[in-house]
């Protein structure tokens, strides 16, 4: 793919409030210091987030907002205000307003999967520039996650940012919310923790004597896949580490942990029983046990599944509550909670947790309360190291069929690539120049002609 | 959880290629469109060899929820042909008589049986799997089972206890008959229609969610396909899409104006009265009557309701496509994770026309999957699949003898990664492109299950169920408080039977785990397991014996991967 400088001139004049792009030509990487620990946690919202009810314009634009968005648009008087800024959060994202008040929460606008930088001209003229299977959740959460927006992924983003750090006998890169591409390594692979309960091996012992070492002796004779075709010997790996690893990890979840004590409902005080809590609960504490890990880099991968909502989203007449509110809640409070456990344990500036989700949903809302797939969104970013009220990407022209929809419903062309976004917090995380190519394949993209990675992070 | 789902282009790695006389690099034919003109790659001619006991179990794994020695003998005495057709004609299953709806305030909410009876999965899954455990129709039974992780629907979205029994007897009674039947029933279905909301769909802003995914999902998938499964590409490579956003919003608005059938006739506007297991019903005002156009037909304006579904399913069925798509679906969930092209080449060509002339035919689809020279000859270096949960369980059940109600198994599925017709979404529960951790090419769908903290659950599993799974074990007797309940009990006599002949029992264990693949040193390490253990009962230590040789044998990646 080649564009010209005049193309990528005319692709990125686009229209709309442009806020900063940041680290403009910066080739510096933002690793950091030796020895001094970060931790990324990345969010995946399954079946794409309605993030334009997650960051709502306050000013003139929300009477648009509500006129476009019809049977799914939220009164500005039920919103959660962020001090200082024209957007506001879901009314029931209230727990995330004290950390925004505090300067570690930024917001993301209009974010999406992108092969090149397009306008809604380029977009209609050069379909070789889009992404493949645009509007298809299983394509879009592989560009997410594989970053390979023209190409079938076999490993994630995560799993190659793990190939070039050292291998350590717990790895380093977890999943509480199972296999997922994104965790998939060229060379690396993920310890994958489930959101609760523990990791014992029944029946399992070490202990010597006549009886116990034949049946060990049976178990190592049926324990290797060599000879049995791919498949076999693939599956007798993973299954061999998992026993070893197993062990190490179910001493670290079995144990009491004070920092299980943040996961609370702000208001009622009651402890968070969500599954994106309990996930976030279980990489707090595998952070705080970074120095027995040996861990000076984790990269974790968390979920929360149920954004599909394409009828039923909002309880109709009532469009600050139902299934879509109940969800931005639990995830409010679980990265409200997962941010004071870190502060807990002065871990707050090294460990940054940010969103991510197949594609933002049409503006429109259809006829049942719901809405449809559609391409950018919003996205937030937690953390002691983000920039202060730092809000970034550029938040769409809200009128259906302007300037950016590139359909009559509302789909947004993103503003700003997942690999701006990502490979901003990768920078972050100690990823080096050289190595963001392999990393993010597509990084010559989006690292010239005046882009770059997004400045979410204080300098 | 959703993943990419693509079609890979492989290499054809296997030997067997070499007698298919095609050019061995995974090309294979092309259709141009339609259903015609398939030109399909012959099929190589297999080197006649005794067919074995082991061979039998092999067909018994991928054709059955687990070899028995019952089912083995009867494989090997008629022959892998006339076995399959006896499977193909066999129909004894059904969910018929769980189809019958309730009210939604039927139940009162602290009244758990009911709720369970009337508003979940298990008297369902209970069906399944005392089916998939004892069922004659076994065949039927994993077609089903393979077509329901294509298409889709989940007791996660709609906990209508009829409306999953009536959604998967359309899978079942339809496992050996038409795909484009399977595809206008599913369509029509009041449980499908809730699950992804066709029902209600109203021209004044139809849904996309049915629209989109019956073409990504369940017939063509998002990329034009060769007919050997591998994708066509333009000039400069890339993939070229099989509908764009247009052909999304004409189906959506052809698919407007349904709703549910209701209990006892109520009104369309009682919510509690939504019938699950009865197709929908029309509205004719919120149904848009305009001319649509998508995928390259055209419905006219004025059109009745009928047509237009109709043209919806017509056009995804011919789609040039579906063959390929249905075909290595299917190869996939029943054989191997990694067909070559060629192979699924040929079974894509039966779906095509099954010779008569016919399209969507499939029982000659499962028969050709089944008796294909690759599903039959040796296995080679990328054959095989990773068992997923329900097929570990079923597997380790029906080896040791089983006689259940089937509430266990459904009790216990969740833990390990699959609970039946409870997908976590429209995905399934893996996709079938998922990669083969550390393989640049090979695809293992329910490898996405095969995680650190799923491996010691299944382990655990499998402990329980042998070293620890005596028929007093307190599992077996949970009663679901149906009318259907009979507990579970696993039935150890026969391994009690064979005394102190480890022989025999190493012998059985081969044979039905493994398709009599083991080596003598493995058959040896067993016997040296179950040597230290004694007791004074003979029975007793029979069976403890049996039960530390099925742990180890079933704990194994060998057993793990069928092949």
């Amino acid at each position: 793919m080649t564009i010209s400088r005049r193309d990528f001139m005319r692709m990125t004049a686009g229209a709309g409030a442009l806020s900063a792009i940041g680290q403009l030509g910066r080739t510096t990487a933002i690793a950091a210091p030796n020895g001094s620990y970060r931790a990324m946690v990345g969010v995946f919202l399954f079946g794409g987030n309605d993030s334009w009810n997650m960051v709502i314009p306050t000013d003139a634009r929300h009477a648009q907002y509500l006129a476009a968005r019809g049977t799914v648009g939220i009164k500005a008087s039920q919103l959660t205000s962020l001090t200082g800024a024209p957007y506001a959060l879901h009314p029931a994202m209230a727990a995330l307003r004290p950390i925004w008040d505090e300067g570690s929460l930024s917001l993301v606008l209009n974010a999406g999967t992108l092969f090149a930088p397009l306008t809604k001209a380029t977009y209609q003229s050069r379909p070789d520039l889009r992404p493949m299977n645009l509007l298809s959740h299983s394509d879009e959460q592989a560009h997410w996650q594989g970053v390979r927006a023209r190409d079938f992924a076999t490993d994630g983003f995560m799993g190659r940012l793990t190939d070039k750090m050292g291998v350590s006998a717990v790895p380093s890169m977890m999943s509480i919310a199972g296999s997922n591409l994104a965790v998939i390594g060229k060379t690396s692979s993920a310890l994958v923790l489930p959101s609760t309960g523990t990791l014992s091996r029944s029946g399992y012992s070490t202990a010597s004597n006549a009886a116990n070492n034949a049946k060990n002796a049976a178990l190592t004779s049926f324990a290797s896949g060599t000879g049995l075709g791919e498949v076999t010997d693939a599956s007798a790996r993973d299954i061999n580490a998992s026993y070893s690893q197993a062990t190490t990890a179910n001493t670290i979840i079995s144990a009491t942990s004070a920092l299980d004590g943040y996961f609370v409902n702000p208001t009622t005080g009651a402890a968070l029983t969500s599954d994106v809590a309990r996930q976030l609960m279980r990489v707090a504490r595998m952070i705080d046990a970074r120095g027995s890990l040996g861990h000076n880099r984790q990269t974790f991968f968390v979920s929360q599944g149920g954004f599909d909502n394409h009828s039923g989203q909002t309880n109709g007449g009532n469009n600050d509550t139902g299934v879509h509110a109940n969800l931005l809640g639990d995830l409010a409070m679980a990265l409200a909670g997962f941010h004071r456990a870190m502060q807990s344990i002065g871990m707050a500036e090294n460990v940054t947790a940010f969103t991510m989700s197949d594609f933002g949903r049409t503006y429109r809302g259809n006829a049942q309360t719901g809405t449809d797939h559609a391409w950018g969104g919003n996205h937030l970013v937690v953390g002691g190291n983000v920039t202060a009220g730092g809000i970034f990407g550029a938040y769409p022209d809200p009128v259906l069929g302007g300037a950016t929809d590139v359909s009559s419903e509302g789909r947004f062309l993103p503003a700003v690539s997942q690999e701006q976004y990502l490979g901003a917090i990768a920078r972050w995380h100690g990823v080096s120049d050289a190595d963001m190519p392999y990393v993010f394949p597509n990084w010559s993209t989006w690292s010239t002609g005046g882009l770059g990675p997004l400045g979410l992070f204080k300098a | 959880m959703f993943q990419q789902r693509k079609m890979a282009v492989l290499g054809a790695a296997l030997g067997l290629l070499a007698l298919a006389g095609c050019d061995g690099g995974g090309g294979g034919s092309s259709a141009s469109s339609g259903s015609g003109g398939v030109v399909a790659t012959p099929a190589p001619t297999p080197t006649p060899a005794a067919f074995t006991e082991g061979d039998a179990a092999r067909l018994a794994k991928q054709a059955s929820f687990g070899p028995t020695p019952d089912l083995v003998a009867r494989i090997k005495s008629l022959g892998a042909t006339a076995w399959v057709d006896e499977q193909l004609a066999a129909s004894t299953s059904t969910y018929a008589d769980l189809a019958v709806e309730v009210r939604r305030d039927f139940c009162v909410s602290t009244d758990t049986v009911c709720n369970r009876a009337h508003n979940s999965r298990t008297p369902v899954a209970m069906r399944f799997y005392a089916n998939a455990i004892a069922g004659s129709d076994q065949l039927r039974q994993r077609t089903a089972f393979a077509l329901g992780q294509m298409v889709v629907a989940s007791e996660a979205e709609v906990n209508s206890t009829a409306g999953i029994a009536a959604f998967n007897q359309i899978l079942l009674a339809n496992a050996f008959g038409n795909y484009r039947d399977i595809l206008q029933q599913v369509t029509m279905s009041g449980y499908m229609g809730d699950y992804l909301d066709m029902a209600d769909s109203n021209k004044s802003g139809p849904s996309e969610n049915y629209a989109r995914e019956l073409l990504q999902l369940f017939s063509m998938g998002p990329d034009q396909l060769n007919m050997d499964g591998t994708l066509k590409r333009d000039g400069n490579g890339a993939a070229i899409p099989n509908y764009t956003t247009d052909d999304i919003k004409g189906v959506a608005k052809a698919l407007t104006g349904w709703t549910y059938a209701r209990v006892g006739g109520a009104a369309i506007t009682d919510g509690n009265a939504r019938d699950y297991s009865q197709p929908m019903i029309q509205v004719a005002s919120r149904y848009d009557s305009t001319a649509k156009s998508f995928l390259g037909t055209s419905v006219a304006a004025g059109a009745t309701q009928d047509a237009s579904v109709a043209a919806v399913v017509d056009a995804a069925f011919n789609n040039a496509s579906t063959a390929p798509f249905v075909a290595k679906h299917m190869i996939v969930h029943l054989v191997t994770a990694n067909p070559s092209p060629a192979y699924v080449g040929r079974v894509a060509a039966v779906f095509a026309d099954n010779g008569s002339g016919k399209r969507g035919d499939m029982k000659a689809v499962v028969r050709a999957i089944l008796l294909d020279p690759e599903a039959r000859s040796a296995p080679g270096a990328t054959s095989g699949k990773l068992k997923e949960p329900v097929l570990l369980m079923t597997a380790l059940a029906r080896a040791i003898g089983f006689a259940t109600d089937g509430y266990v198994f459904q009790t216990r599925d969740t833990s390990l990664g699959q609970p039946v017709f409870r997908s976590p979404s429209v995905f399934n529960f893996y996709p079938d492109d998922f990669p083969l951790p550390g393989s640049a090419t090979l695809k293992s769908p329910a490898s996405k299950l095969l995680n650190t903290s799923n491996v010691l659950r299944w382990h655990n599993f499998v402990y329980d169920w042998t070293i620890s799974g005596d028929a007093t074990r307190s599992e077996y007797a949970l009663d679901s408080g149906l009318p259907m309940s009979s507990l579970t009990q696993p039935l150890w006599a026969s391994w009690e039977a064979y005394g102190s002949d480890l022989d025999a029992m190493v012998s059985r264990i081969d044979l039905t785990l493994f398709a009599a693949t083991l080596t003598q040193a493995q058959k040896d390490a067993l016997k040296a397991a179950a040597t230290p253990i004694t007791n004074a009962d003979a029975n007793i230590q029979a069976r403890k014996r049996a039960q530390m040789m099925l742990y180890v044998a079933a704990t194994s990646p060998m057993f793990l991967v069928d092949r």
